[in-house]
């Protein structure tokens, strides 16, 4: 539980990061200080997503994958049974699901 | 297209049901000012912005915008969740509950239902920016009107947090005014309209 959390919470800090830069270049599209920022923030998101997906619930469409998401078995109602995983864990406004 | 993630932009993590709070803070769901009505008004004036960036800074606002209403909503769930009977008699939610239980409806803390006339999409850039400039900080205002009541600092985490991203919107609002008036003759930033005197509009 502590794991998921530390984990989730870090992907808000870093999107974030990127929801804050991303309106900062739609007007500064030439910064080079925060186009390496983003740059580095979102590859550093692309990791955690990756490695949150694994370990617990993909978090958008596109992580789905049953053959290797939720290794913890997390929030599953299919445990050892190959099943559509974006049902897995709780909801975003759930207490569990916000932090 | 959007796509849906699975998390909020902000943790919201309320143990203490109040629906007196929910009651309020449902303003920034549907009120005058709030979150349904900022993400609608960015998200329809983009379409005949003459200035592409500025089109693209309303498309991501009016997405984040979308994100905050999440936010709100989960406040007033977490809120309410677990009320009692003699919970939704509270004063301010007693109304609210006859007609909605604890389910999510969009109206002002007043109880005035959601109406797209709380916001405008008038098709001139100059007018719609200082519509959303305004917009910003009328938002502002009503989170600094919840902060100052309310004592649950589960509660004013999130509302701190949205209430900062209002200040930005605002500031980012402000350059593509400055953006917009390049198109303009700066001689008269009023002798033509941008998004129908699309003649007189510089490249």
């Amino acid at each position: 539980m502590a794991e998921r959390t530390q984990l989730l919470e870090q992907i808000q800090q870093i999107g974030f990061q990127i929801d804050d830069l991303t309106l900062y270049l739609d007007t500064h599209p030439l910064d080079r200080e925060a186009l390496d920022s983003f740059t580095q923030a979102k590859n550093q998101r692309y990791q955690l997503m990756q490695d949150y997906a694994r370990e617990f619930e993909p978090l958008n469409l596109y992580l789905v994958c049953p053959d290797t998401n939720n290794e913890t078995g997390s929030y599953c109602k299919y445990p050892g049974q190959k099943h559509f995983t974006w049902s897995d864990g709780p909801l975003p406004w759930d207490n569990q699901g916000g932090v | 297209m959007w796509t849906y993630e699975k998390r909020l932009q902000f943790p919201v993590n309320i143990k203490k049901t109040c629906p007196k709070t929910a009651s309020l803070i449902i303003s920034q769901f549907g009120g005058p000012d709030g979150e349904l009505a900022a993400s609608m008004r960015y998200l329809s004036q983009r379409y005949t912005m003459p200035c592409k960036e500025v089109a693209g800074l309303l498309t991501d606002i009016g997405t984040e915008e979308l994100g905050h209403l999440e936010i709100v909503c989960a406040m007033i769930f977490q809120l309410t969740k677990n009320m009692k009977p003699e919970d939704a008699k509270t004063a301010g939610f007693d109304a609210y509950y006859i007609d909605h239980t604890s389910a999510l409806w969009p109206n002002a803390a007043a109880g005035v239902p959601f109406n797209a006339c709380e916001f405008q999409s008038k098709g001139d850039a100059v007018t719609d920016l200082f519509e959303d400039l305004a917009a910003e900080q009328k938002a502002r205002t009503t989170y600094e009107n919840l902060i100052r009541i309310i004592d649950d600092p589960d509660v004013l985490a999130p509302l701190k947090f949205l209430r900062e991203r209002e200040v930005v919107h605002f500031q980012r609002f402000g350059e593509a005014l400055e953006k917009t008036k390049l198109k303009l003759d700066e001689k008269n930033f009023y002798y033509f309209n941008p998004e129908f005197d699309k003649q007189f509009a510089k490249a």
